[in-house]
């Protein structure tokens, strides 16, 4: 032992110092620089003679900073490190060696066994037993007594163990062993973490024979752990804790690594200051949060700092798709307003870019949706409906609401739980007998079971399900009296649920009550993959999880030891032990992650007991070494600094003419930076065209005039000069100029454009592709209008069989993949009757065929309103009258067909017709508030 | 350390006049005491304090018999019994030769100078300059300009010897007439034999010379410590001392016997030495030099 607690790496080195004398010497003679001085009179001077021819010497503060340079120069390059180590277990008795080897003395590891090492050879001359205990170890484990040999490699077999220590339990064994032994010497390496039964434990070791204890401490202060970590709408919330008395590591970054350890998002998280918890959110998309299977603390190696993460922390993702457009100036009466509402906080939802039902469900499905809403979707496309099938049956939920769409849509929908009857039922209304309908308690088998029975709703409206044997299964909720109001059924491994309501608030006011929320929250989360314990913990049997993965010391994932066993899942209640450290348990589809951190954990250090024999506190020797190297050369670079300035002060270098030079040098140095900053001129601007691009604003540039372009030459001649005569007429009359009619292919051209698209349905020509129909579909629902005619008039009318005309059929077939609302014929007081001339009959070529429109939505009628009012536009207008053939017109402007009969008042009402229609698609319900002007006049005349 | 003299710029003669007008306008109109009446033929501005050919009134002095009636004054004379005549005062124009050193080694000036050499030396010059043409005398820079008399004399003078160039280190003074008066600004560190060499030269031609010598407190006090190296701005050379403050007695002792040997010289021949210490006013100067023209100083016969 030393007189100091200083040692030398490079001992010899020090000889150097002896050089020290020789420098001094070197230093005296060797004379400064002279001060150089202009003199004028130096011939004067010159005429004197040399007195002194010896030079000056160095100041005496110069050559004591040099000889100080050389001196701590050469004790740096000798190594001396400042290490007490005062603690030494020499004598007979036994020595128990008593190491904590939990989670938290990994990064320390190395140094605690040196300490223990040292501890063992200090006894090694003396012969003494020792006894070597993990906290963190197997019960079971043989704790010696061995002697010195043995216990060194019984000390090296030690590893650190991912899990808490368990003192308890080590003290009691040792306390066992030592029980008929005296004068026992004890070292606790501890690694400073408490726990509850710390002092408990430690107490205990009183009066079992030991004489000493030595209590080795490490300050805990880096010790950080994550605890817990939850998915939200905005990203991954994770909350970190530290160890109470820190008060260094005040900024973590939090990596998220994938099941393949890549690192794929992370974030950093501050502690306030005196808090010893955090947290923070790693905010990435959510298919990227999906991915994340471990969280790490950067800069650390312990397993506290790791968090797994297992399929049920992920969120659900939730496609919703409705079959009216979306009105977004009127948020409250989209069908989807609550729905995204109810589902925002826990789920992430998908919306479809593309309208139409045929692209846009796959594009949905490529985004692995869990569930998909589907809000009032009366008739799917053949192919959409099989993709959604298989889909379901591959384990999808799909959640269905009810509208008048899928009231009047078909009988056998195969995506629907139960069958339905035609039409819906109206409660509470004035051709009702019975009041609205409140919700009865949930029944105890569905999916619903245990939540409150919402009381303030109430049903006036719904869809009624087709009684069958099987029909009180599948009711998840009912209606006080008894019909369903949500119907589900199990289709493969997926599920369809049915709301027998619309999603917004006209048929009940379920969507904006609380339980709305409960209960599409349940559902989606039953929309998870099975395996997981979600819902399984519901049923009370204990499920052993076999280890997949299970994290070693260093926090990293290793596959299971075998020591490891699985893991019983028996409620909630689930514990780190030495048989199962904190890792994945389960297959690999299905992972139950077990955690080392509880989200109420804390790291809180450990408080040194008082106890009836002596304690010295000793702390670790590798923690207290200080190499004193660096130090030393950072000394000797200062003070070479400082010779430097000297000896340019001493020159007379130190002028201001040093600064201006500087000043001048820095300006040159900017100048090119400033150049490379300064705003370049503007750049080209980039040109992003694409093509098509200009047939489109030829388009909408001038109001066009569409017609569908049928193939059949003759149709599509009659139907460009019929909206050219139309278009002509449009311009005389009105205030709109159309540009020339432009014939469409629905399959290929862009159609929102087009106010007015124009078909005249040929029984001859190809029926449309589905493509088309779906892109017509997405065009009515945007907004836009589809006129068809049939022009079988003058064929039905003598038609005498009832039966339906090739045409008609045509326009059935049609039809029938397109989503389309009730329509009825033009009622009297329809706006289309006054939106530019009165009429009440709308002839074409033929005379006779009513108009029909989308029905209007209330339909009460009263007598003193001029006008129904209504919203929008209807999507589809069908007629049978050939518009095209009376509008026709040659090059001259003559008619080119003449009307049945032939009637020049016809033409005109013909064409009377056309520019109402036109009028109706441009100004929508303007007109019906117009006939409300005077009486707004007259009020405001009051 | 920073040295305590440096080398500066030669100063701008349009900086030198603004400074040098500064200095003439606190003195009053020189006036050179023209000894050599009689061999002066142009007629000056100014009286010469002697009767003799003018215009200005110089005196009234009894009439003595023999002289003409003419020339008396007759509203004087009739003031008491006696006949007075009166005398206009001798005016006429002399000739100032001004010379500054040019030399390098003016170019200096210590951190307690004001200016440097070179810099008051000119000052001085022009300051004299301005002093002298305004009362009429005709100035001129031996090697630069002629002499002249004008009214903007300062000035003439200060542009000339912006343009002039080098000029030479020693003045050439073959020109020199007889009667003229020079003056001499320098610091006169030349060799003691070799400046009265030039001196005497000048001495037999007749002119009659006033010596300034204008000098660095830093050539005079000796500053200087430790271990310093000198070097002579004029020819290059250095001296290099390991205690400069050992030679300073020395040197100042060489210095001073210098100046006395050279004063003494101008005393003997009736000119006039005068010391100039750069962080002294100028004014100084000018004021003895200006005293010592005017003065009638014993000597009336020019060198012998």
């Amino acid at each position: 032992m030393n007189a100091l607690p200083l040692a030398f790496g490079a001992p010899y080195l020090l000889a150097g110092l002896l050089v020290l004398p020789v420098i001094w010497w070197l230093l005296r003679v060797t004379p400064p620089r002279p001060v150089l001085e202009i003199f004028p009179p130096l011939k004067i001077l010159a005429q004197l003679k040399q007195k002194e021819e010896t030079p000056n010497k160095s100041p005496w503060w110069m050559t004591l900073l040099r000889l100080l340079l050389a001196a701590f120069i050469i004790l740096a390059l000798s190594e001396p490190v400042w290490n007490p180590r005062l603690e030494t277990m020499s004598g007979k008795e036994p020595v128990a060696i008593v190491l904590d080897n939990g989670w938290s003395s990994n990064e320390e590891w190395t140094a605690r066994k040196e300490t223990a090492e040292r501890l063992i050879s200090d006894t090694q001359s003396d012969g003494a037993l020792i006894y070597i205990v993990g906290t963190a170890e197997k019960a079971n484990t043989d704790i010696g007594p061995f002697d010195a040999n043995t216990a060194l490699e019984r000390l090296r077999a030690l590893t650190v163990r991912p899990i808490p220590v368990d003192r308890s339990q080590a003290f009691a064994r040792l306390k066992a062993v030592l029980a008929d032994t005296k004068g026992t010497r004890l070292a606790y390496l501890n690694d400073g973490v408490d726990e509850p039964r710390a002092a408990e434990a430690i107490k205990s070791l009183e009066g079992s024979g030991i004489a000493s204890m030595i209590w080795y401490q490490p300050s805990i202060a880096s010790l950080v752990a994550i605890r817990q970590a939850t998915n939200n709408a905005n990203g991954l919330t994770v909350r970190i804790v530290r160890s109470s008395i820190d008060t260094s590591r005040n900024v973590v970054t939090v990596g998220a690594f994938d099941e393949k350890g890549r690192r794929i998002a992370d974030t950093g998280i501050a502690f306030n200051a005196g808090e010893t918890a955090a947290e923070g959110v790693i905010a990435a998309p959510y298919e990227l949060r999906n991915d994340f299977h471990s969280l790490r603390i950067d800069g650390t190696a312990q397993a506290g700092a790791t968090y797994l993460i297992d399929d049920n922390n992920k969120r659900r993702r939730v496609a919703l798709l409705s079959g009216s457009e979306a009105d977004l100036s009127q948020p409250l009466l989209s069908p989807l307003y609550y729905i995204s509402r109810a589902l925002e906080p826990f789920a992430d939802l998908l919306r479809p870019r593309n309208s139409e039902l045929i692209r846009a469900v796959p594009e949905l499905l490529e985004q692995k949706p869990s569930v998909i809403i589907m809000a009032d979707i009366g008739k799917l496309p053949a192919e959409t409906e099989q993709t959604l099938s298989d889909w379901v049956n591959k384990g999808g939920t799909l959640i269905r609401f009810a509208g008048p769409r899928l009231a009047g849509g078909s009988e056998e929908d195969p995506l629907l739980p139960v069958r339905l009857r035609k039409g819906e039922r109206s409660l509470g209304g004035a051709l009702s007998w019975k009041e609205a309908q409140p919700v009865a308690s949930f029944p105890s088998n569905g999916p619903f079971a245990g939540l409150p029975t919402p009381q303030d709703v109430t049903v006036s409206r719904q869809v009624l399900a087709d009684p069958s044997s099987d029909l009180f299964e599948k009711s998840w909720a009912n209606l006080a009296d008894g019909t369903p109001l949500v119907t589900g059924e199990t289709r493969g491994r997926g599920q369809l649920v049915l709301f027998h309501v619309t999603p917004e608030a006209t048929w009940s006011n379920l969507p904006i009550s609380g339980s709305f929320v409960d209960m599409l929250h349940r559902i989606v989360s039953l929309s998870s993959n099975a395996g997981t314990i979600a819902q399984d913990s519901g049923a009370n049997s204990a499920r052993a999880l076999p280890p997949y993965l299970t994290l070693n010391g260093d926090g990293a994932l290793m596959p299971p030891n075998q020591d490891t066993k699985p893991l019983i899942t028996s409620g909630s209640n689930l514990s780190v032990t030495f048989e199962n450290p904190p890792g994945f348990y389960g297959v690999e589809d299905a992972m139950t992650a077990l955690n080392l951190f509880k989200p109420d954990s804390e790291i809180n250090p450990l408080a040194r007991p008082e106890l009836n024999f002596p304690v010295t506190t000793a702390r670790y020797a590798v923690d207290e070494s200080i190499p004193l190297r660096g130090p030393l050369f950072a000394l000797a670079a200062a003070l070479l600094a400082l010779d430097a300035l000297a000896i340019i002060w001493l020159g007379g270098h130190l002028r201001r003419r040093l600064r201006t030079t500087a000043a001048a040098s820095l300006a040159i140095l900017l100048l090119p930076a400033l150049i490379a900053f300064a705003p370049s001129p503007a750049q080209a601007q980039q040109n992003d065209s694409k093509p098509g691009d200009q047939a489109i604003l030829d388009a909408i540039n001038v109001t066009h005039l569409a017609y569908v372009i049928t193939g059949d030459g003759p149709t599509d001649d009659i139907s460009k000069a019929g909206l050219l005569g139309l278009s002509k007429a449009l311009a005389d009359s009105t205030a709109l100029e159309p540009g020339d009619p432009i014939g469409v292919d629905p399959a290929r051209d862009e159609l929102a454009v087009y106010p007015l698209i124009y078909w005249p349905v040929d029984a001859d020509a190809n029926m449309p592709s589905s493509e088309a129909i779906a892109k017509i579909n997405a065009y009515m629902q945007q907004g836009g209008t589809v006129l068809f005619d049939t022009r079988d008039q003058d064929a039905a009318a003598f038609n005498l069989d009832n039966s339906t005309t090739p045409s008609t059929q045509r326009l059935r077939d049609i039809l029938s993949g397109l989503n389309i609302p009730p329509l009825e014929p033009v009622p009297g007081d329809h706006v289309l009757t006054k939106t530019f001339y009165i009429l009440q009959d709308f002839p074409g070529r033929y005379r006779g065929s009513p108009l029909w429109v989308q029905a209007s939505l209330n339909e009460d009628r009263r007598s003193d309103r001029p006008v129904r009012a209504g919203d929008g536009v209807s999507p589809i207008i069908i007629t049978g009258n050939d518009f095209a053939g009376a509008w026709a017109i040659d090059a001259n402007g003559a008619p080119l067909l003449p009307t049945i009969p032939n009637d020049p008042v016809q033409r005109v009402h013909a064409f009377r017709t056309g520019i109402n229609i036109v009028m109706y698609m441009l100004t929508g319900n303007y007109k019906s508030d117009q006939v409300h002007v005077p009486d707004l006049l007259l009020r405001l005349g009051n | 350390m920073a040295a305590i003299g440096a080398q500066v710029q030669k100063t701008g003669t349009g900086d030198a006049l603004a400074r040098a007008r500064q200095r003439a306008a606190l003195l009053p109109d020189l006036l050179v005491e023209a000894r050599r009446i009689l061999n002066t033929v142009n007629t000056g501005w100014h009286g010469r304090r002697k009767s003799g050919v003018g215009e200005s009134f110089w005196q009234f002095r009894p009439y003595t018999e023999g002289e003409a009636i003419s020339r008396i004054d007759w509203r004087r004379s009739a003031r008491d019994d006696r006949t007075y005549i009166r005398d206009q005062e001798w005016e006429a124009a002399h000739t100032v030769w001004l010379w500054a050193d040019p030399s390098p080694s003016m170019l200096f000036k210590s951190e307690q100078a004001q200016a440097s050499k070179e810099s008051r030396a000119l000052v001085m010059i022009l300051a004299l300059a301005e002093l002298l043409s305004r009362s009429g005398e005709r100035i001129g820079f031996p090697g630069v300009t002629d002499p002249t008399s004008a009214r903007n004399g300062a000035e003439r003078l200060a542009t000339s010897l912006a343009h002039a160039g080098n000029l030479s280190a020693k003045p050439d003074l073959s020109r020199i007439k007889r009667f003229s008066e020079v003056v001499l600004v320098s610091d006169f560190l030349d060799p003691v034999d070799e400046t009265i060499a030039t001196l005497e030269k000048l001495a037999h031609s007749g002119a009659r010379a006033h010596l300034i010598e204008v000098y660095d407190p830093a050539e005079e006090d000796f500053p200087y410590r430790r271990r310093t190296e000198f070097v002579d701005p004029e020819t290059g050379s250095s001296l290099t001392f390991g205690r400069a403050e050992d030679y300073a007695d020395g040197y100042r002792r060489l210095f001073f016997a210098r100046r006395a040997a050279l004063s003494d010289f101008c005393k003997r021949i009736g000119w006039s030495y005068t010391t100039n210490r750069t962080d002294r006013l100028a004014s100084e100067a000018l004021v003895s030099v200006h005293m010592n023209m005017t003065a009638n100083v014993g000597y009336q016969g020019g060198a012998s």
